[in-house]
């Protein structure tokens, strides 16, 4: 400020020098009033400001790590600091815990601290830090500040941050508590939506509110496009299973407020009706919140088809078990209590031993379809030519005498396999076995085979009754026998082709049925093996080769 | 082109940025000093500035800090363009930006209002009641208007704030008036430090403010606080 100055031409008495020292005294003392009173207004304006930028910092959320990390940064610099570290108390624990460092800082504090009372700071003097307790229990919050050597902390900066100790308890408190709900929701979330079941609910308007990606595979719709629809609309149930909305039980548990442990229903999948067993539970409306009930349903058509198979399964077996075991019983009584010729005699115990062979082939073949259904197949490849697996045959055939109607029209040169010999050998006997046994006595059965891309085509035709077309799928189902062999009432299981078929899928190939490429009545049957890659290679080279064809 | 170098240079992807200042047309007769006049008009382009600017600014505050910078920042200016036309026609240019900075620090929201209030607040006071404001004084404003930041934020260069402009600025404008220099040779001195600082923000890892909490994640982006400064820097210094 200017020195004050005074008007010479002024009549006023001219004020003595004394007066004129007293007053330039007074004014330099309000001079400097003004300015400390500048000074604080200026301190508490800059410490106004360090408050708010830390209160605005702990509102910001983040995880504890993250508000560590930021809040010590920030108490380092209020304080003047050159580095400090920053613990939390656990909560049921004494120990304290190391939340984030700022600066270079790798002072131990003793894990547990008995500190002094809270919102007192003090210097330790040994190390030269200033250990700041920031919040008393539940949860304690101490800062270790380090000061540049030969400074003081910044004491209204210290300040800022004692006063915000119980925003920052309360800050940290928060990040815990947002920390434990997240990861509680992220594991919750990972049973959902790893779940097999489908899982839904909907609010108290019937209105899916969720779903989880099993329910977005089954119905084939997208959760985000199924969410805010009635549950009728995205389940079908009405068209499908034909209940009316009253029936949902969806609906019924939030009417009655009690759960229904299991119901079964059928909802309009992605593929079609779909039958469904569902538990169905209700979480009732709080105040801020609706009821809303939520079902659990489980996809129960393989269920049920493994019920019907094992129903037939049972009747199937018991049917062709207990016929040749009346017949065997029959003939063995005769032979016991009848005074038999010797040679009607014999004639009786060859029965027995034909129908015992055929009840071994059953037993047999309901152990391979047990084993095939219950385990991995083990295939034991190894490359083999499909000439030497009709060599062999043909030999188990002579032994019968049925050699002589194998016509096998197979190229010498043929690449060689990559099978597992024994079964694919099954797989050809059982094929040859069923022309043989389906097809008249005097007929021939014709092996042919070709090589297409990576495979060989192995194709086996009749001239016996044939399989009507549309029963040409199901023969390859366990236990399924066409309408036309039942009728013939040729003896059989309905599993050699179940068995050859899942067999061959095992090798990566297909079994199926088609009529004879001459067009005359009869069955071709054609599977394909997969060649071995050598032999792949060289087909690629000399391009598809095909032989003169079953 | 941008505040910086062109279309990147916020750092945020779409970001309409502002055109390159002309720092040059701080004319020449700018020697003989800057008049209250010729700061109401500055004030006036900065109010301009900002509002054309303010969705990239907000863009880039979104994420570093909570996403408000463009809105607070011109609130504020379009209540200080009030403010400048209540004043007489009188006012000295210490007092224009004594009452700018205190209309600041009441309208603009989060950090910015204070800091940049404590700025134009200092500024005005180091005016005193000069009539015209002559480049040694402008230097000497500049001084204590960092000065006031870096007490106020308790920030430094390299915490990737609005100090990383204003101070290079600030010495660049100094260092050029100490040398001899024109008024608008030390302008463009000036802006050149400090678009420079501001670029080199997007390097840096924030150490004030709400971009605390991201830490490492705030490098690769310009500080939005840097760049507001800038534009206000290009704006008051136009003539």
């Amino acid at each position: 400020m200017s020195e004050p100055t005074f008007d010479a031409s002024s009549d006023d008495p001219a004020p003595s020098r004394l007066e004129v020292e007293r007053l330039r005294a007074r004014l330099a003392a309000l001079e400097s009033d003004h300015r400390r009173a500048f000074e604080q207004a200026q301190r508490e304006a800059d410490a106004l400001f360090a408050q708010y930028q830390l209160s605005q910092l702990l509102a910001s959320g983040g995880s504890p790590t993250d508000l560590g990390r930021a809040v010590v940064e920030e108490i380092v610099r209020l304080a003047g600091a050159v580095a400090g570290a920053i613990w939390l108390g656990e909560a049921g624990r004494r120990e304290l815990v190391l939340l984030a460092v700022s600066g270079e800082f790798d002072v131990a504090v003793p894990g547990r601290f008995a500190g002094p009372e809270e919102g007192v700071s003090y210097v330790d003097g040994r190390a030269g830090l200033h250990l700041v307790v920031l919040g008393g229990e539940p949860l304690a919050t101490l800062v270790v500040l380090r000061a540049e050597p030969g400074r003081e902390l910044d004491t209204d900066g210290l300040r800022v941050a004692q006063l915000a100790r119980h925003e920052l308890a309360v800050a940290f408190s928060g990040a815990r508590l947002r920390e434990a709900l997240e990861r509680e929701r992220h594991d919750l979330e990972a049973v959902v939506d790893g779940a097999t079941d489908v899982i839904l609910q909907v609010d108290e308007g019937s209105r899916l509110v969720r779903m989880n990606p099993a329910g977005e595979r089954l119905l084939g719709i997208p959760a985000a496009a199924a969410v805010g629809r009635t549950c009728g609309d995205v389940l079908g149930c009405a068209t499908v299973a034909g209940h009316e909305p009253a029936a949902c039980p969806l609906a019924e548990v939030i009417r009655t407020g009690a759960p229904i442990g299991y119901r079964e229903t059928v909802i309009a999948a992605a593929g079609g009706p779909v039958q469904v067993a569902g538990g169905y539970s209700v979480t009732p409306g709080r105040p801020g919140s609706t009821a809303r009930a939520t079902a659990i349903l489980r996809d129960i058509t393989a269920v049920r088809a493994l019920e019907q198979l094992r129903e037939g399964f049972v009747a199937t077996v018991s049917h062709e078990l207990r016929t040749p075991l009346a017949l065997v019983r029959g003939y063995a009584e005769s032979v016991l209590h009848l005074d038999l010729d010797p040679e009607r005699r014999m004639e009786y115990v060859d029965r027995i031993h034909q129908v015992t062979s055929r009840l071994g082939t059953l037993v047999d073949q309901i152990l391979d379809v047990t084993h095939l259904d219950a385990d991995p197949l083990i295939l034991e490849r190894a490359p083999v030519s499909l000439g030497a697996l009709i060599a062999r045959l043909r030999g188990d055939l002579a032994l019968a005498g049925d050699d002589g109607r194998l016509r096998v029209d197979v190229p010498a040169d043929l690449p060689a396999i990559d099978v597992d010999a024994g079964r694919i050998g099954q797989v050809l006997a059982n094929l040859v076995g069923n022309a043989l046994k389906y097809a008249p006595g005097d007929s021939p059965v014709a092996i042919g085979a070709a090589v297409e891309s990576d495979w060989l085509v192995v194709a086996i035709e009749d001239e016996g009754i044939g399989v009507p077309e549309e029963e040409r799928g199901l023969v390859l189902e366990p236990f399924h026998r066409a309408w036309n062999v039942r009728e013939s009432r040729t003896p059989g299981s309905g599993l050699g082709l179940y068995i050859c078929r899942r067999l061959v899928e095992a090798h990566g190939g297909r079994l199926s049925l088609a009529d004879r490429a001459d067009g005359r009545p009869g069955t071709r049957v054609e599977f394909t093996v997969p060649l071995l890659p050598d032999a792949r290679r060289a087909a690629r080279r000399n391009g598809p080769e095909r032989s003169a064809d079953a | 082109m941008g505040i910086g170098e062109g279309s990147t240079a916020t750092g945020v992807q779409g970001a309409p940025l502002p055109a390159r200042a002309r720092a040059a047309d701080a004319g020449d007769g700018a020697d003989a000093g800057l008049t209250a006049d010729e700061l109401r008009r500055g004030l006036a382009r900065a109010r301009r500035s900002i509002d054309r600017h303010a969705a990239a600014l907000t863009r880039l505050d979104a994420v570093l800090g909570d996403g408000d910078h463009g809105d607070n920042m011109a609130i504020g200016f379009r209540a200080v363009e009030e403010l400048v036309a209540g004043l007489p026609a009188e006012t000295l240019p210490g007092d224009l930006l004594r009452a700018v900075g205190h209309r600041l620090v009441a309208t603009v929201g989060g950090a910015s209002g204070p800091l940049y209030g404590t700025a134009f607040i200092e500024a005005g006071f180091r005016a005193g009641e000069a009539g015209r404001l002559e480049p040694a004084l402008v230097g000497e404003m500049l001084r204590a208007a960092t000065a006031g930041l870096a007490r106020r934020g308790r920030c430094a260069i390299g915490d990737k704030t609005m100090f990383d402009t204003l101070a290079p600025a600030t010495d660049a404008v100094v260092a050029a008036i100490e040398s001899g220099a024109t008024a608008a040779e030390a302008t463009r001195a000036g802006i050149r430090a400090g678009r420079r600082g501001m670029r080199g923000t997007r390097a840096l890892v924030a150490r004030r403010g709400l971009a605390l909490r991201i830490g490492e994640r705030s490098r690769g982006h310009v500080d939005p606080g840097a760049a507001s400064c800038l534009l206000l820097l290009i704006a008051l210094a136009r003539r």
